[in-house]
């Protein structure tokens, strides 16, 4: 059993991966260690020169690894070489089966990653916030997995225009109008108020259909653990509670 | 009045429109401007009504000089009535924008003096937004049946999607519930579109530039169970206009009678499972290659079964079809088995290159088996395709427990007035 120790970051993983495919290390030899812990890789293995051997993978390979790469459990890492492994020594048609565990398994944690910045995307809420006189939108958020690098980019497409910061226990994103900058996590910020929030909310209780009460559906797309980072998430009890009271009410 | 008061007096009154979709427009944000468009429309909140919020849905005001019995905005109807100014629509879509609460504008109107005047306003808010705003986000607005074609000509330069709502799937309908509406004139003022539509298209194709014209196309509504119309007339009508007008979506509003609904309407209430039944056969119809009539033929009426998914329907009704071998059958075979979607139709095809599928593939593929399982023949033994021309086969595909909706209930009590 070998430790290799990488940074959280998938060009991390792929430099010591290519390492060890080289090496043919079996998938089960290695103990895969993320941020900081030294383990022998570090030490001894990654001074060494190895010639560059170029592995050459079904192309769909690189954007799942990547995306595996933000899935926030130390499983990752190893499962993404066993792939990696297999591809190479078992068949490179590997990931087209995806009826075998290990594909399913990846294909599960890639879609958690796409949800997981669609609703990045989709539940961050700015406020408008003056810091020395200039207009910034900040935003807190809390992403499942680590995804503000991956998420960033939208925001900068969409609001490219607009100073704002997202907020996240997960790293932060910046924009000052000319770069983009992340920095280290923060736990949960208090953000000054923002009268434009007040609109929002009354708008979520009047569009609202009380005589269609669909309270799963809703928390399927909406789940409860999101709910902490969204104004209106606070309005949904009360709504409840007036739905149901207007239909025990007209019932009788 | 107040602009909050106007807010939750237009939200309100613009809740009966099902649509909120936002997809299909791509828009790269102008220099210094706010907002783009990137095909995947993104649902920004949901309500307790499972309903997403992905485009602030007003009305410009809920005046109306026509008197449609199943609308709330009616001439005839006690609402409090409001009217926005163009410009605090403008800043409510921006501030909202800005915020990341939404994907962009769906706005609608009564008709304020005639369908013409009640375009204009509505072009003015989009205009200002375009324009003034350097807005890059998704805007849909209504077209007033009947509006003139150089009005929605314009209103296409700023809109991504219009819509024109056909309403009932029948004139006889229209004439009892909404008599100042036809479907003649519906369905000119939708051809006018895609005239728009099309000729933007061309031009594109020719000059490689694209002029900008509702690019995410057109949509309708139906409002399903004011009137007798059954579910066989509704989807005939819909695969027409999807045919002749190249529509992207026909949304289908379950009638909920509310306080002052018009007396006209003593219908039963429409329960949510035919609303939800008929957008499944819709999406048959779309992405399935179904017809109208293969779905509604030989159904037991003419309305949908509300117990059983209308694929389910169908497959039984058509045993001989069955069973399909997932190991050779082609796409088109496989979308007919129930509980094989699109996506598992496609991983299948792929999977079969390298190894036979057995029942455990599709399992792992997380294919709805208790439906699928009668109708498939796979590469080991599958005791349940043998039971496939079994009478009780039918009532083992039976929900155990069929739950109507709570608020079936409630319609009733609505509608009778026993409060
Ligand atoms: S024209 Fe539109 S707003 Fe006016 S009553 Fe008819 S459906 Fe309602």
């Amino acid at each position: 059993m070998i430790q290799v120790s990488i940074e959280n970051n998938f060009a991390s993983w792929r430099v010591a991966a290519r390492k060890c495919l080289q090496k043919e290390i079996a998938p089960d030899e290695i103990l895969w260690i993320c941020d900081g812990c030294d383990g022998f890789f570090e030490n001894d293995f990654a001074a060494e020169k190895t010639d560059e051997k170029i592995y050459k993978v079904s192309p769909d390979f690189l954007p799942l690894a990547e995306a595996l790469v933000c899935f926030n459990d130390a499983c990752r890492f190893s499962l993404l070489y066993r792939l990696l492994f297999r591809l190479v020594h078992e068949n490179k048609n590997l990931l087209h089966i995806e009826s075998d565990d290990d594909v399913r398994r990846a294909r599960l944690m890639e879609r958690a990653i796409y949800r997981d910045v669609h609703k990045f995307h989709a539940f961050v809420r700015f406020r408008s916030v003056n810091i020395d006189d200039k207009e910034i939108f900040v935003a807190w958020h809390e992403p499942h997995h680590f995804t503000v690098e991956r998420s960033a980019p939208f925001f900068i497409r969409r609001f490219g225009a607009m100073r704002f910061s997202i907020l996240t226990p997960k790293g932060c994103a910046h924009w000052n109008l000319e770069e983009l900058r992340f920095s280290e996590a923060v736990t949960n910020q208090v953000l000054p108020p923002d009268e434009a929030e007040d609109f929002w909310l009354v708008y979520y209780q009047s569009i609202f259909n009380p005589f269609r009460l669909k309270i799963k559906a809703m928390k399927k797309e909406l789940p409860v653990r999101h709910w902490r980072t969204l104004p209106e998430a606070a309005l949904i009890p009360e709504l409840i509670r007036k739905a149901k009271e207007l239909e025990s009410k007209k019932r009788f | 009045m107040e602009l909050v008061r106007k807010l939750e007096i237009l939200a309100d009154a613009a809740k009966y429109d099902a649509s909120c979709a936002s997809s299909g427009a791509h828009r790269k944000r102008r220099n210094g401007g706010i907002g783009n468009a990137e095909g995947m429309g993104i649902c920004h909140s949901y309500t307790p009504d499972g309903r997403c919020i992905s485009l602030l849905k007003l009305l410009l005001t809920n005046v109306c000089i026509w008197d449609c019995a199943y609308c709330v905005n009616r001439k005839s109807s006690s609402v409090q009535r409001a009217r926005f100014k163009p410009e605090e629509v403008v800043k409510l879509t921006m501030d909202f924008y800005k915020r990341n609460y939404i994907e962009g504008l769906f706005l609608s109107s009564g008709i304020i003096q005639n369908a013409d005047y009640t375009m204009e306003q509505l072009i003015t808010v989009a205009k200002k937004l375009r324009e003034s705003e350097s807005f890059g986000g998704y805007i849909h607005l209504k077209a007033a049946p009947g509006a003139s074609p150089e009005l929605l000509l314009e209103a296409g330069k700023y809109a991504d999607r219009l819509s024109a709502n056909i309403e009932m799937p029948v004139q006889k309908d229209l004439d009892r519930l909404a008599p100042e509406k036809t479907l003649v004139e519906i369905e000119s003022t939708m051809s006018d579109i895609k005239s728009g539509i099309d000729a933007a298209k061309n031009s594109t194709k020719r000059n490689g530039d694209a002029p900008l014209f509702a690019r995410a196309g057109q949509s309708t509504q139906m409002v399903v169970g004011a009137t007798e119309s059954s579910d066989t007339i509704i989807l005939h009508k819909a695969e027409s206009l999807y045919r002749k007008f190249d529509l992207r979506r026909v949304y289908y509003s379950a009638f909920t009678p509310i306080e002052n609904t018009n007396p006209l309407l003593s219908e039963p209430p429409t329960p949510l499972m035919r609303e939800h039944r008929l957008y499944e056969a819709d999406w048959l119809i779309r992405q399935y290659g179904f017809t109208a009539s293969e779905i509604t033929h030989g159904a037991r009426g003419e309305n949908l079964d509300l117990e059983k998914d209308p694929k389910l329907s169908w497959a039984l009704r058509h045993r001989g079809y069955f069973p399909i071998d997932v190991n050779k059958a082609s796409a088109r075979q496989l979308l007919r088995v129930p509980g094989l979607g699109a996506k598992n139709v496609a991983r299948i095809l792929k999977i079969r290159h390298y190894h036979q599928i057995k029942l455990e593939d599709l399992a792992k593929l997380r294919v709805r088996l208790s439906n699928a399982k009668w109708f498939v023949i796979t590469a080991d033994y599958n005791p349940s395709v043998y039971q496939l021309d079994a009478e009780k086969l039918e009532e083992k595909l039976k929900p155990k427990v069929f739950q109507p909706s709570l608020f079936e209930n409630l319609s009733n009590a609505a509608l009778s007035g026993e409060l």
